[in-house]
């Protein structure tokens, strides 16, 4: 997922040290402040469970990688392996992010597999894990009142 | 790289830009940026002109932004609704070159007292919410109902074929994300393999399509009448339902489950806008314009983290978009899959 909070907080930094032009100072200056306090907030989510959330879903994909391997062809079948014997040595947000995007390709490429060969239950079950990954990676921002 | 603008610098070119327009010596007065319009820079001023005041808004195609769009589009979209079927501030001027203000800009009227509800705040509309939310869909059902066919905008937009609106912003949407993705998505990708297996009935009118109808995107004055629909820079040809997918997203419910828009329950909202639109909303048709809407908002966040990366990391709107926003439309996204996979 991008951008990384690495990124928006070093963003946070230079938007506010940047010397804003005179007609930007009053209403849209405030604007600006309040996403940064936004940014901030949620980045505390990310810091908290960035890495468990990380460290799971790649988790989750090795194992339905594990079992979908034999029920491929075998090209696909033989990456899906390799991947699933993988693991995350570096536990930093960058290192994961990284293995991450490999495992989501490979995710990408079996769900089209298992449409293409009507595969229903591998299908559902991908869509599960969907779900659980989007639940996963949700930031919960408070409502804020209205103005 | 342009040299910057600073205040005075653009009070004094609009002013000299506004007295070759009026033919007449126009003075700039307040002249302040303000939050909104993700995709230009917006400033509110008054313009002093043979003794009259003018309030205007200056909307500036910014260095990077949001969405990339044509800002001749938006502005004869203005030009097509002010006085007409949705309340819309008058255009002013258009200038596509770069001469006047560096970047290309267009003016229009300000309309002064009304308020933008934030897309995140809770129950932004209070006790006037039903009153608003009947204005809402009523007016999207009237931008249905018009003839696009005379209005400035048809003159712009390319007229697609009633049964291939579909295919052509599923194609754009897709592509954006193509172009712009940084890390793989593989919920959005099964949703986009989805729609193309299933593509929903051909239209049943080619429509204007505002291109961001949602809460917060219009002026209300507080006492539960709107005022002015805005921010119509994605506007286009095409399939109405679009509009109205977008418009009951969950991601512009402010945390409401019960009311689309947190304004009317879906059902009253989809009737108005069936009665003032003259078509059906068919739920088939419907349900894959909804999936499809959230392709789109998941194609905005990911072009809005690629800018976010490309200018530096220096506007948080871009960055907030395109991380927050992002995940709040894959788990739309998700859970609308796994309900549809069980519907058939």
């Amino acid at each position: 997922m991008t951008p990384s909070v690495p990124e928006l907080l070093v963003g946070n930094f230079l938007c506010l040290i940047e010397p804003p032009q005179p007609e930007a100072m009053g209403e849209f200056m405030a604007g600006k402040v309040a996403v940064t306090g936004l940014i901030g907030l949620l980045a505390a989510q990310e810091a908290q469970s960035g890495v468990e959330t990380r460290v799971w879903e790649n988790a989750a994909l090795r194992a339905l990688f594990a079992e979908a391997a034999a029920a491929v062809p075998s090209d696909l079948g033989d990456r899906l392996a390799a991947a699933a014997a993988g693991e995350d040595r570096d536990l930093s947000l960058g290192a994961l992010d990284r293995g991450n995007a490999g495992l989501r390709r490979l995710l990408i490429e079996l769900h089209v597999a298992a449409e293409t060969a009507g595969d229903r239950a591998l299908d559902r079950r991908i869509l599960g894990l969907y779900q659980q990954m989007a639940d996963r990676r949700l930031l919960t921002l408070p409502p804020m009142p209205a103005r | 790289m342009t040299a910057p603008i600073f205040a005075g610098g653009l009070a004094e070119r609009l002013a000299a830009y506004l007295s070759r327009l009026w033919d007449g010596p126009v003075e700039i007065r307040d002249l302040s940026r303000i939050p909104g319009g993700a995709s230009r820079e917006t400033y509110r001023f008054d313009a002093v002109v043979g003794g009259e005041t003018r309030g205007l808004i200056l909307r500036r195609d910014p260095p990077g932004s949001l969405i990339d769009t044509d800002r001749r589009l938006e502005y004869a979209a203005y030009e097509s609704f002010h006085g007409r079927e949705a309340p819309t501030p008058r255009p002013v001027a258009l200038e596509a070159g770069e001469s006047e203000l560096e970047r290309p800009f267009f003016l229009m009227e300000r309309i002064d007292g009304g308020r933008a509800a934030g897309p995140f705040t809770a129950d932004p509309y209070g006790a006037h919410a039903r009153a608003l939310g009947e204005q809402f869909f009523a007016i999207l059902g009237r931008i249905a109902r018009a003839d696009p066919a005379g209005l400035p905008i048809a003159r712009l937009s390319q007229t697609p074929a009633a049964d291939a609106c579909w295919l052509r912003e599923l194609d754009h949407w897709e592509g954006v994300i193509d172009s712009d993705e940084q890390h793989p998505q593989p919920i959005v990708r099964a949703a986009i393999r989805r729609l193309r297996r299933n593509p929903p009935p051909s239209a049943q009118k080619i429509s204007v399509v505002h291109g961001d109808y949602r809460s917060g995107n219009f002026m209300h004055d507080g006492g539960g009448r709107i005022v002015a629909v805005l921010d119509w820079e994605m506007a286009h040809l095409g399939d109405p339902l679009e509009d109205l997918g977008w418009a009951i997203d969950p991601l512009w419910a402010h945390f409401e489950t019960e009311r689309v828009g947190g304004m009317l329950p879906r059902a009253e909202a989809i009737a108005i806008w069936e009665r003032e639109s003259g078509l059906a909303a068919d739920p088939a048709a419907l349900a894959w314009w909804e999936l499809f809407n959230a392709v789109k908002g998941q194609g905005i966040w990911t072009s809005a983290a690629k800018e976010y990366a490309d200018g530096g990391y220096r506007d948080p709107v871009l960055g907030f978009s395109g991380w927050y926003t992002a995940r709040r439309h894959d788990k739309i996204i998700a859970d609308r899959l796994v309900a549809l996979e069980a519907w058939t």
